[in-house]
């Protein structure tokens, strides 16, 4: 099942350890092993423990990393998801101070997610000549422009009942963060339903080539929109662990969430071109960044500076592909010459 | 293929050294390591007291032994102290004073100034401090309520929390400097107010909106001082207007009160937006009535003067770096468990004096810098590069 360009669909090679090994997400694995020991070098307190217990507010974002990962699958981008965790974390604290049964209050924040993720699908796919990056700047400003409006002057809201949301912030056994765990198993059910589906496997099919899948029988409107609704809802899910880890909302939460959970994706090996890349790739290359700024933090290097890194650490690795394909190149000339 | 291993190692290499090289920069600290204090002490505030009793539990080997002394210096101990951003000229200030105290008296600082003025920025910041095990932290607060569960979680580690500017909850602290005392605010601008008038004769005061908060106190607390001494007998206070804290509407309010009031003498504006409108007014139509209040030293460079080509003769605001040495006495204070933030405590901050922990009505307790900084025209230009 090639593509019109060519390129063969990751789920059906043969995968030998050796060649594993030799895959940008085998890369990564190394990269992994290699920011830990570097971490372990530069920060004393990078202990196991520690990193345990800061790891929850990440991980928060790397919820998100999963469905992007779809949307960049597909050669659409999502912009306006740090609006949405704004936008759910705010309605989160209002439904609970309004005195909501928890299962309510959840209930509530994923809804709200949904609601902007279909928000989103509905306007991409009604509107296929406009790219996503503009449409979602638009509902960007807008969910904020929600948010702002339901805060209020204060520009804060604040749980009333904080026993009732931290259940989502506990520690099982005084050690592992129940965040932890749902975003395992978050991450293994994106990770199966992409690699392993028919569904997943149209959405590598659209972001290859859309036309061709649309002739091949793929149903390239629904499978966008479904990637749209899961990204809100996952939105969601940040929104509501955010928010238990601080104990409320005001107008800046999850500001800048889009550009860092696109990053991670990217540092992954998704391209943002579309049909490239798997989520294995962009949930490790999450937890590098992720370790590399808490071993960073840990350091005292100040915080720009940590942007700075993260930032480079990026470029170099978008640039890695493309110098490599830039050598490709010259050696077929040489070849041919 | 090999190329791209190649590619990942050099990625490696680049990174490190890009790190290496900027890790002079960002400070850094030999201290301690974290103590990996596993208590799971209640983690109110209200239980500091109890965790004081034994303080030299949670800590370790030769630091334990000279706090269990009463150690008269803080020397191998760690102090962070965490801003609201980076950038901020009126942090810099503050960093500045509260370095300058915790390096005079032996110990370490650690600065975190987080990437961007948000509470998520700063909670990555704390938490990585819980992970130093740092003695202390000193924290002006993006938002009162959301660093409840992280500050909660470094004083069950034995790290001793306060604020400065800009407080947190009670539960989330063990005290708060605060930069402005309500009454140490009303007196100094009664007592500006009856100067500038020469001692009697109408004043009017250019106010917020009518619901603000502090400045209803500040106004509250100026009326009943003035009641209470007859030196301010023959002071008239003819009008609070309220500026709603617009420019525009606020250099109508002022234009009103000169029109309103032919004889008034001073306007006293506590509130920044206001006394710079007011500013502007009185300086533009030459008008002989004086004024004074709580501005930023930026906004109010160009009217503060003694002479008649200026509006403003002085005005008050505080001072970021008396407050943040306040904040760096006040954790060496909680460190080396003088005081342990309740309510009627005392204690010695170095060169700035005894200071007694207040109630703040929130439930904590609070310490009161002092009356506010004025800036005058001696000053001023030192001060408008900063905030």
């Amino acid at each position: 099942m090639a593509g019109k360009s060519g390129r063969s669909i990751k789920a059906e090679e043969k995968l030998t350890a050796k060649k594993l090994l030799f895959t940008w997400e085998g890369a990564l694995i190394l990269l992994f092993i290699a920011v830990n020991i570097f971490n372990m070098s530069i920060s004393q307190s990078y202990t196991f423990a520690n990193v345990l217990r800061e790891m929850p507010k990440y991980l928060a974002e790397m919820f998100m990393v999963l469905p992007m990962a779809y949307i960049l699958v597909l050669g659409d981008i999502d912009i306006s998801v740090g609006s949405i965790v704004c936008l759910t974390g705010t309605l989160t604290c209002y439904i609970s101070n309004a005195g909501a049964p928890f299962p309510v209050v959840i209930l509530g924040c994923l809804g709200t997610g949904l609601l902007c993720g279909a928000f989103n699908g509905f306007i991409t796919t009604s509107f296929p000549e406009l790219p996503s990056m503009i449409t979602t700047l638009g509902s960007q400003i807008i969910f904020r422009g929600i948010a702002e409006i339901s805060l209020g002057g204060g520009g804060s809201v604040s749980y009333t009942n904080t026993k009732q949301i931290m259940p989502l912030s506990t520690k099982l056994g005084k050690t592992v963060p129940v965040i932890i765990l749902v975003v395992m198993l978050a991450a293994v059910i994106f990770t199966v339903v992409l690699q392993r589906t028919t569904f997943g496997r149209s959405l590598y099919a659209i972001g290859s080539n859309k036309v061709s899948a649309f002739y091949a029988g793929v149903d390239v409107k629904r499978c966008r929109f479904i990637a749209y609704v899961l990204m809100g809802f996952m939105a969601g899910m940040c929104g509501l662990f955010l928010t238990a880890y601080t104990y409320g909302a005001n107008t800046t939460t999850g500001q800048g969430f889009e550009m860092e959970v696109i990053a991670m994706c990217v540092f992954g090996g998704i391209a943002s071109t579309g049909g490239k890349g798997t989520l294995v790739g962009g949930i490790i290359a999450g937890l590098i960044i992720t370790l590399l700024r808490i071993a960073l933090g840990q350091a005292n290097v100040n915080s720009q500076m940590i942007l700075v890194i993260v930032g480079a650490l990026l470029i170099i690795a978008v640039l890695i592909p493309g110098i490599k394909g830039r050598f490709d190149e010259l050696k077929k000339l040489r070849a041919a010459a | 293929m090999k190329r791209k291993m190649v590619s990942v190692l050099l990625t490696a290499v680049m990174a490190a050294s890009l790190l290496s090289a900027c890790g002079g920069a960002g400070a850094s600290t030999e201290s301690a390591p974290a103590a990996a204090p596993a208590a799971e002490a209640a983690p109110a505030a209200e239980a500091a007291p109890a965790a004081e009793a034994a303080p030299a539990a949670e800590e370790a080997g030769a630091a334990a032994a000279e706090e269990a002394t009463g150690g008269a210096d803080v020397s191998g101990k760690t102090f962070a102290i965490v801003v609201k951003s980076a950038g901020n000229p009126y942090f810099k200030k503050a960093i500045e004073g509260f370095t300058e105290v915790i390096e005079g008296n032996g110990g370490t600082v650690v600065v975190k100034e987080p990437s961007a003025a948000t509470v998520d920025a700063q909670i990555t910041e704390i938490q990585s401090l819980i992970s130093q095990g740092v003695a202390s932290i000193s924290v002006a607060a993006n938002d009162e309520n959301a660093l409840q569960a992280t500050l909660e979680e470094a004083m069950a580690a034995g790290i001793k929390v306060n604020c400065f500017d800009s407080k947190v909850n009670a539960d989330s602290r063990a005290t708060f400097c605060n930069q402005a005392g309500t009454t140490e605010v009303g007196q100094a601008l009664i007592d500006a107010v009856l100067d500038l008038s020469g001692g009697e004769g109408q004043y009017a005061i250019l106010s917020a909106t009518s619901q603000a908060t502090n400045q209803n106190a500040w106004i509250e607390a100026m009326k009943s001082i003035q009641e209470s001494d007859s030196k301010y007998a023959n002071l008239e206070l003819v009008e609070v207007a309220y500026g709603d804290d617009e420019p525009q509407k606020s250099t109508d309010q002022t234009q009103a009160l000169l029109s309103k009031y032919p004889d008034l003498k001073v306007i006293c504006a506590p509130t920044t937006v206001g006394i710079a409108a007011a500013a502007k007014v009185l300086q533009d139509q030459k008008s002989s009535v004086k004024l004074t209040g709580l501005g930023l030293p930026s906004e109010m460079a160009e009217y503060i003067g003694n002479d008649d080509a200026h509006s403003c003769p002085y005005m008050f605001l505080w001072n970021p770096s008396d407050l943040a040495k306040l904040a760096a006495y006040t954790s060496i204070a909680l460190v080396k468990g003088e005081i342990t933030g309740a309510v009627g405590e005392k204690f010695t901050a170095g060169e700035m004096g005894e200071y007694e922990l207040k109630d703040a009505g929130d439930g904590g307790s609070e310490l009161i810098l002092g009356p506010p900084f004025q800036f005058n025209p001696e000053n001023i230009a030192e001060w408008k590069d900063v905030y």
